[in-house]
């Protein structure tokens, strides 16, 4: 009876899904690999690098390997005395107008309104910058600028564009890999800084200071302080003077306890002629500095920054009313997502059957002949296919011999007997021109139209029965008996 | 909720200016619009309070539009305003009958009818996928809508195959009832059966005078003979890939179905019997034995869900499954193509042991693409090549014709629109030289 077995439809949903699945791979693999690849490589060279507000970072007292205690060793071996300070202020109040080299490892973490005494802390210093925020040199004013930052520090030689190192202490010093974060001159300042190793030095004259910033921490680590001439480097920097005031801070400076802003306006802080005074700052025990003099007190655009946010002046601009349509309008078109977004009823979903397109393998089969360029092949089967159609438009008069098929031809169509021995015998042709003038010159001189027939035809016996008579424009059935 | 929710509160919107506090207002209004989608969707009839059910036509000709239609029942308090969609298969071509669709309004208690015309674009099995109820509150705020709410009642259209070639049947029939009444040319062929004896008149062959019967009484008597009743057809369908070969319009496979049933009903009538077997890796479809007047009904029915898949076509099992169950001789027409690869290594190497017994034909449906490059005047350097690739499966196409006679096979080969009447003339005439 009936058995209609629907089988294979689950075997073949399951191949459906893997298929969407290996789809789906096909984009997530690669993608995957890529972010995994960067993923590994910013957090290997997040480890690598050190951390400015780690504790012990370039401390003197600490032996770790962003520990800076080698140095401080160096300095000592020098006879450079080193003050350690573990707050801005102290150090600040510690600086008098004599020589001294106020050294500051981590700049980032000095509170910003200290930023414009850092690089001013007295008359005639040095000051010791390393890696510096951008916001620290621009809110001193500090006639420098970043240049370009590498992914890691490299060791250069100390002339820059070619010119010698213009620092008379570090002469002589060879190659240190201090290049990290580039420094060069501001646009449009006539003011040049002194500048080494292709940048990553930097040393200008900043209100009677000497003002050096250096690009990259890594000379004055416990690590990497052996390696290239960092060791000479560092110390011959830090080594001008015969005192080092070594700001170590073990993280973000606590703000200033500054009197209100009102008075804050008119009483800017210490830097201004004498103001360290005792009531408000709590050192007390240390010998106040004459009061510099300076071009411009940098402190009174600070407490702008400091002010609250005033209100979006766009929220003013505009009536109450229309904020409220527009939060009631937002939520009516809401309500229409929510209307618009169920629908009556999932799409239906229907397997479809296989189609395969008509006479696919031939015509596949013709493009590989065109791609493979296949001129002889090509011409060999025009030339048997019109053959045929001669033969059998000549009643099979003519013999298998090419001289009798060629002859029979030749009367049969008028044609010289050469010309028709070129055309089915010739040499196969090598160029696609030359194989469409010889497939159109075999459809002239067997016309595969009627009244001859393709050779399809061909196979039928000829002793087909009398009762199906054979009509060429009919299909035939060929039967034995 | 609805449009006419987000437009009320929208229309609440303009108002604002005019309040004195404008976010108390946005606040006021939402929270009514909110409180009055919240009543309404209470008031909504629920769709589970629905009872669906179908009644319609289950079976039709591909072709043909038929009509399935649901009865909702509402058996809530209130009336049911809503929207309704019977969602078939996008093949079954369904597209609502009823006035106003999708819009539905029941009254409380009312039963309403839902027609759904449905002409399908394909034979098979068509299914009713999900009838889904969306139920308005009065004020069309917001409304009910659940899956499975009501329960979608299942339903299924068996879409038989076209059978366009039915207005060749009168005429075979005819040729049939001609062959019947009249002797056969040849005598005593071999396999015809005696029908009756009656007296000798001139013309008739002397080889057929039963002389043992004449001896009996004065006049000389002749045998007369008919056609051979009670034997077997059997028809097998390839359903393998070059079954799902597309040729006009529509598969290979719909052709040689056709042309199957045109044969079955023309050898019903004529008495014999009809097996129906549709193969490609495994056997999809069988159809054998039961009575002669409901065999062509079966076989629609059976065929009607077959479809083309992509597998090479096992001839190996084909042979075995006609030799194990015909024991005696009979006419295998087998539907497939004509194709060097799939015949060659599969049919022919089975086709002695099937010859030995039965009388085989092979019906295959030619592709007129082939046809249409190898008459034309290539024009591009493309066509050229096409051509000669034409050439070369018309050339195979020879050869494997070839190959089948000379093991005594019948090759019917014939555009799809001819293949049903040139088979069917094939059967005749068989049956006409008392060859079956």
């Amino acid at each position: 009876m009936t058995t209609p077995t629907a089988a294979a439809a689950r075997p073949r949903r399951i191949a459906d899904q893997a298929r969407r699945r290996r789809r789906w791979h096909r984009l997530t693999i690669p993608l995957g690999v890529a972010a995994l690849l960067l993923a590994v490589t910013g957090i290997t060279h997040a480890i690598d690098q050190p951390d400015p507000e780690s504790p012990g970072f370039l401390s003197p007292v600490s032996t770790d390997d962003v520990g800076g205690s080698r140095l401080a060793a160096e300095l000592r071996d020098r006879g450079v005395t080193i003050e350690r300070m573990t707050s801005i202020r102290r150090a600040l109040s510690l600086a008098t107008s004599e020589g001294f080299t106020l050294f500051v490892p981590a700049p980032g973490l000095v509170h910003r309104a200290y930023w414009p005494l850092v690089v001013d802390p007295a008359e005639n210093a040095r000051v010791v910058l390393v890696d510096p925020p951008r916001q620290v040199l621009a809110a001193a004013r500090v006639p420098l600028a970043g240049a370009g930052r590498r992914w890691a520090a490299r060791a250069v030689p100390a002339e820059t564009d070619g010119q010698p190192c213009p620092l008379p202490e570090l002469g002589g010093v060879g190659p240190a890999a201090v290049l990290l974060q580039r420094y060069a001159d501001p646009p449009g300042r006539t003011f040049r800084a002194d500048r080494c190793y292709a940048g990553g030095v930097a040393r200008t004259r900043w209100r009677g200071n000497d003002l050096v910033v250096v690009g990259a921490s890594d000379p004055f680590r416990n690590d990497r302080i052996d390696e290239w001439h960092n060791a000479a480097l560092v110390t011959n920097l830090l080594a001008v003077h015969g005192r080092v005031v070594w700001l170590d801070l073990d993280g973000p400076e606590p703000p200033p306890p500054s009197p209100p802003d009102g008075e804050r306006e008119s009483t800017p802080p210490p830097e201004s002629g004498g103001p360290y005074d005792e009531g408000t700052y709590d050192h007390g025990d240390v010998e106040v500095p004459g009061g510099g003099e300076y071009a411009s007190p940098p402190s009174t655009r600070e407490p702008q920054a400091e002010r609250p946010q005033r209100g979006n002046p766009l929220w003013d601009a505009l009536p109450a009313w229309f904020w409220a349509m527009l939060v009631q309008l937002a939520v009516a078109l809401l309500l229409l997502a929510l209307w618009r977004g169920r629908r009556l009823g999932p799409p239906v979903a229907e397997p479809l059957p296989v189609t395969v397109p008509a006479a696919e393998t031939a015509l596949g089969r013709g493009r590989l002949y065109h791609r493979a360029r296949a001129y002889g092949p090509t011409a060999e089967l025009l030339r048997a296919a019109a053959l045929h159609r001669l033969r059998r438009a000549t009643d099979r008069v003519a013999g298998s011999r090419p001289a009798e098929v060629v002859a029979a031809v030749a009367a049969r169509t008028g044609q010289r007997p050469e010309d028709v021995h070129h055309l089915l015998y010739g040499p196969a042709p090598t160029t696609n021109q030359e194989l469409l003038d010889l497939a159109r010159a075999l459809d002239r001189l067997a016309p595969s139209a009627s009244p001859v027939q393709p050779v399809s035809r061909q196979a039928t016996p000829p002793d087909h029965h009398p009762s199906v008579p054979f009509r060429p424009d009919r299909p035939v059935e060929g039967e034995t008996r | 909720m609805t449009w006419r929710a987000a437009a009320l509160l929208g229309a609440g919107a303009l108002t604002l200016p005019l309040w004195p506090a404008p976010w108390l207002g946005v606040l006021l209004m939402t929270g009514a619009v909110l409180v009055l989608t919240v009543v309404d969707w209470t008031l909504a009839v629920p769709p589970g309070a629905v009872r669906a059910s179908r009644q319609g036509a289950r079976v039709v000709w591909l072709g043909d539009t038929a009509t399935v239609a649901v009865h909702l029942h509402n058996t809530a308090a209130r009336p049911l305003r809503g929207l309704v969609r019977d969602a078939w298969v996008p093949s079954a071509g369904a597209r609502p009958g009823f006035p106003g669709a999708p819009r539905v309004r029941i009254d409380p208690g009312a039963r309403v009818v839902l027609p759904t015309l449905l002409t399908p674009t394909r034979r098979g099995d068509r299914p009713a996928v999900r009838l889904t109820l969306r139920s308005y509150g009065p004020l069309g705020l917001a409304f009910r809508q659940r899956s499975r709410e009501p329960e979608t009642p299942p339903w299924t259209l068996r879409v038989l195959p076209r059978f366009a070639s039915r207005r060749h049947l009168p005429e075979k029939l005819a040729r049939l009832r001609a062959i019947d009444g009249t002797e056969v040319a040849r005598g005593r062929g071999q396999g015809t059966e005696f029908d009756a004896l009656r007296e000798y008149v001139v013309g008739d062959d002397v080889r057929s005078v039963d002389w043992r019967a004449s001896a009996r009484r004065a006049d000389v008597l002749v045998r007369t003979w008919r056609p051979e009743r009670d034997r077997r057809v059997v028809c097998v369908l390839d359903t393998g890939r070059t079954a799902a070969v597309r040729v006009g319009d529509v598969p290979r496979l719909d052709a040689a179905i056709e042309a199957a049933l045109l044969l079955a009903a023309l050898a019903g009538r004529a008495g014999d019997r009809v097996d129906l077997l549709a193969v490609d890796e495994t056997v999809r479809v069988a159809v054998t034995g039961g009575s002669q007047s409901t065999v062509l009904a079966r076989m629609v029915n059976a065929l009607a869900p077959l479809t083309p898949n992509l597998v090479e076509t096992n001839f190996a099992l084909v042979a075995g499954e006609i030799l194990r169950r015909e024991r005696h001789r009979c006419l295998v027409v087998l539907f497939t193509a004509l194709e060097a690869a799939a015949l060659g290594e599969g049919l022919l190497p089975v086709l002695p042991r099937l010859a030995a017994r039965h009388q085989v034909v092979v019906a295959a449906v030619h592709d007129p693409v082939l046809t249409d490059l190898t008459t034309r005047t290539p024009k591009q350097v493309r066509e050229v090549y096409a051509t000669a690739a034409a050439w070369r499966a018309l050339t195979d196409r020879d050869r494997v014709r070839a190959a089948l006679h000379r093991h005594g096979v019948t090759v019917v080969d014939a555009p799809a629109d001819q293949l049903a009447p040139m088979v069917s003339d094939t059967y005749l005439r068989l049956k006409a030289l008392g060859q079956l």
